[in-house]
């Protein structure tokens, strides 16, 4: 294939994100001349993020990733939270097979990513930050379109191959006609904060010692009612405390994202672990649920899309990926990209390799595995009904108001006839439950 | 014309928290080029361009004025070269030191017919930097500057006074301070930051540069919160507005504001 004229840099990434750091780095290390462009005055400026990060994909790329990295804590402790407004239901589970190895850790964004930046500046990446990409160029090839550089203000810069690592809602990959605008069904909106507080306090309050840390998963009452879940993380000195919602279920009930959060973190069974903390930083950002519905197109002649901009998150329901996802995907889009390179053919056909390799990694699979759990997690009952049917489960059992007993197999059948909830929903959401997680 | 810009790389104020105590965490703030300096690049520029000068970005600071990043944001900002004093041993110093060494680094650099720094720094921002470097060099110092024209030996500088505007002849070196609104400073393009990559850096060895000694020291003992001014709360019933405008205009009496 031809290209008019010479590029700059053999690669163009667009966005310093998790996912765009990962390419860029990747193929530096592999001696090829990248330019990384990020909008935000230094790279994390604009990035929020729960913060749970598996972070065994980043150990490939980083062996020295958890001594090095500015990880906060490791998770040893899952806490799996159903919320009512006056009760509580929790499932602890604490392993200490999760921190050896080290499966997942927490991170703020504004940390990791100047890392991330720094690593792939000392490999070789032009940094380019404070630039907005504008659009893309293109030309028209023998194959249709192809893209062949970007274009930020006045300023144009070439390369073999752009890579669009602009996040949820890529509107690079829209711009070039990969994606459609998302359905708000494929979409959420995370708000979140961090809350500073002593070190002790947080050991104290969630039960862990020296560098542990736990995240707790929360449904119900924590959206009121709405499509989505609450998340806790504990940090070194802070914690990460918020909720996702999906946009569509929002829409419908009319609801603001502020007065939920507020709602949430002034919830008695969840205000306690917070007392006393300062918010020191705040924002929303959307988030990516459509798991492998929304994955479509990722690359054509002379460009490749990344990490949330290609859709690749996966919400189980207990845990929100995005992150781990961002790093596979960065890792196969480099191999591709190399591959593409050294055989001069940087057309679609010529880049297959990236979507080969992301699917025979964890993140294609699991993208697999979970294809149903959009869907699932979209059954209403899961945030409300199903929290208090259990909340009055045990209530009967625990309220001993003196009268007699009755066998847990009673209350539980009498708490279920109060309950919206019916056995033909019970095994409905049971059997997809098990099929889409 | 050799043309020296003074700019500070500095902590944005925008994510520093104030404590109960008046004490500053400055440990979210994240680095930048200073607020005001890019309006010093622009006018400096502007004069180089027209009189065929040399734009030359002076920083001093802490190690990470030196980083790759702060390196590139500088040197995009059309300095055709840069240097740098960056020693840790400058944390937390003075408007005083800092001046000192950057009129050490003036020295070093030779031949300097001005240096144009920004209004201040957006982290400090004690307007003092200017005139102690000035005072360093035995030059004289204007604020507020508004424009800058004419010829190296021969300036023209407008400046902006209370009373409106006044124009300077000046003959020798001069450290000008631009006025915050004197130019409305380009934003670096992705040519630029990739030109800035390429441009050439001097980092000076603090230790190597000839520096007066200070005659004493000064050091920060306390901080507080500046007053808050206390509310009387006053509140006027406006169901009659008649009533309530009367009440209002008798209460601004009392208190000596009417
Ligand atoms: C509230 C919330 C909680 C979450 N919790 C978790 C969690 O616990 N664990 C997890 O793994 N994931 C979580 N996620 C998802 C995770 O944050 C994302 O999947 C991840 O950030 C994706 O990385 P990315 O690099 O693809 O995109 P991003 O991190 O969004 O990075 C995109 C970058 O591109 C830049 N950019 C965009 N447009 C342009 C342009 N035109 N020109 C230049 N630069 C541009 C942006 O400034 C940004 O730096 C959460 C998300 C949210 C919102």
């Amino acid at each position: 294939m031809t290209e008019a004229a010479e590029p700059d840099f053999d690669v163009i990434v667009i966005g310093a994100g998790i996912a765009g750091a990962i390419t860029a780095y990747q193929l530096a290390t592999q001696g090829r001349s990248v330019v990384l462009i990020e909008r935000g005055e230094a790279p994390g400026a604009k990035n929020l993020s729960g913060g749970v990060l598996y972070c065994r994909g980043m150990q490939e790329v980083f062996p020295d990733f958890l001594t090095e990295a500015p990880v906060e804590r490791r998770i040893t402790r899952n806490y799996i939270n159903f919320l009512n407004a006056d009760s509580s239901i929790g499932i602890d589970y604490k392993d200490t097979r999760l921190s050896d190895p080290v499966n997942a850790v927490t991170v703020l964004r504004a940390k990791l990513d100047p890392w991330l930046a720094e690593k792939c500046e000392e490999a070789g990446v032009f940094l380019m930050p404070g630039v907005r990409v504008d659009k893309v160029l293109t030309e028209d090839g023998p194959t249709g379109k192809r893209v062949v550089g970007v274009k930020a203000g006045d300023d144009e810069l070439r390369a073999h191959v752009v890579v669009a690592a602009d996040g949820v809602n890529s509107f690079i990959s829209q711009e070039v006609g990969l994606r459609t605008k998302e359905p708000l069904n494929h979409l959420a909106i995370g708000v979140k904060c961090v809350v500073n507080l002593p070190r002790e306090t947080i050991e104290a309050r969630f039960s862990v010692t020296g560098d542990e840390g736990a995240a707790f998963a929360i449904v119900g009452d924590c959206t009121q009612g709405i499509g989505g879940g609450g998340f806790m993380y504990t940090n070194t000195e802070s914690i990460s405390v918020g909720v996702v919602l999906r946009l569509d279920d929002l829409t419908a009930k009319n609801k603001s994202t502020t007065d939920i959060l507020d709602y949430f973190l002034a919830h008695p069974f969840i205000a306690p672990y917070l007392e006393g903390g300062e918010v020191v930083e705040y924002g929303c950002h959307l988030v990516a649920e459509g798991g492998l519905a929304m994955l479509g197109e990722i690359s054509m002649d002379g460009l490749v899309v990344v990490g949330d901009a290609a859709g690749l998150t996966l919400n189980t329901g207990l845990t929100v990926r995005g992150m781990d996802l961002a790093v596979a995907s960065g890792v196969a889009a480099a191999k591709g990209i190399g591959a593409a390179l050294d055989s001069k053919d940087t057309s679609k056909v010529g880049l297959a390799g990236y979507r080969e390799a992301l699917f025979a990694s964890y993140a294609g699979k699991d993208m697999e595995t979970y294809a149903k759990a959009p869907a699932f997690l979209e059954t209403e009952r899961m945030y409300k009904e199903y929290g208090e049917l259990i909340g009055n489960v045990l209530y009967g059992v625990f309220n001993l108001d003196n009268s007699p007993r009755e066998h847990l197999l009673k209350v539980a059948m009498k708490a279920f006839k109060k309950s919206p909830v019916k056995i033909k929903h019970l095994i409905k959401d049971g059997l997809a439950g098990v099929r889409a997680l | 014309m050799k043309i020296v810009v003074a700019y500070k790389w500095a902590s944005n104020p925008q994510d520093a928290t104030v404590g109960a105590q008046g004490t500053v965490d400055w440990s979210r703030a994240k680095p930048g080029f200073s607020e005001y300096d890019p309006v010093a690049a622009e006018l400096a520029r502007r004069l180089a361009d027209a009189t065929g000068g040399e734009v030359i970005g002076l920083t001093v600071g802490t190690k990470r004025v030196d980083a790759t990043l702060a390196r590139k944001a500088a040197l995009s900002r059309g300095f055709d070269r840069a240097v740098i004093v960056a020693d840790d041993s400058l944390e937390g110093a003075g408007s005083t030191q800092l001046a000192a060494v950057l009129a050490a680094a003036v020295r070093h650099i030779g031949d300097v017919d001005l240096v144009i720094t920004g209004d201040s720094s957006v982290d400090v921002g004690s307007k003092m930097v200017p005139t102690v470097l000035a005072g360093q060099l035995g030059w004289p110092a204007v604020a507020e500057v508004i424009s800058i024209t004419g010829q190296a030996g021969a300036l023209r500088v407008e400046r902006a006074v209370p009373t409106g505007t006044q124009v300077l002849e000046i003959t020798g070196p001069v450290v000008l301070a631009a006025s915050t609104d004197a130019a409305v400073a380009r934003v670096p393009g992705m040519k630029d930051i990739l030109a800035a990559g390429k441009k050439p850096v001097e980092s000076l060895d603090l230790a190597a540069l000839d520096i007066p000694a200070a005659a004493g020291t000064t050091t920060v003992t306390g901080t507080s919160r500046p007053d808050l001014l206390t509310r009387k709360g006053q509140m006027i019933d406006a169901s009659d507005p008649a009533a309530a405008a009367a009440e209002l205009v008798a209460a601004l009496r009392g208190a000596g504001a009417l």
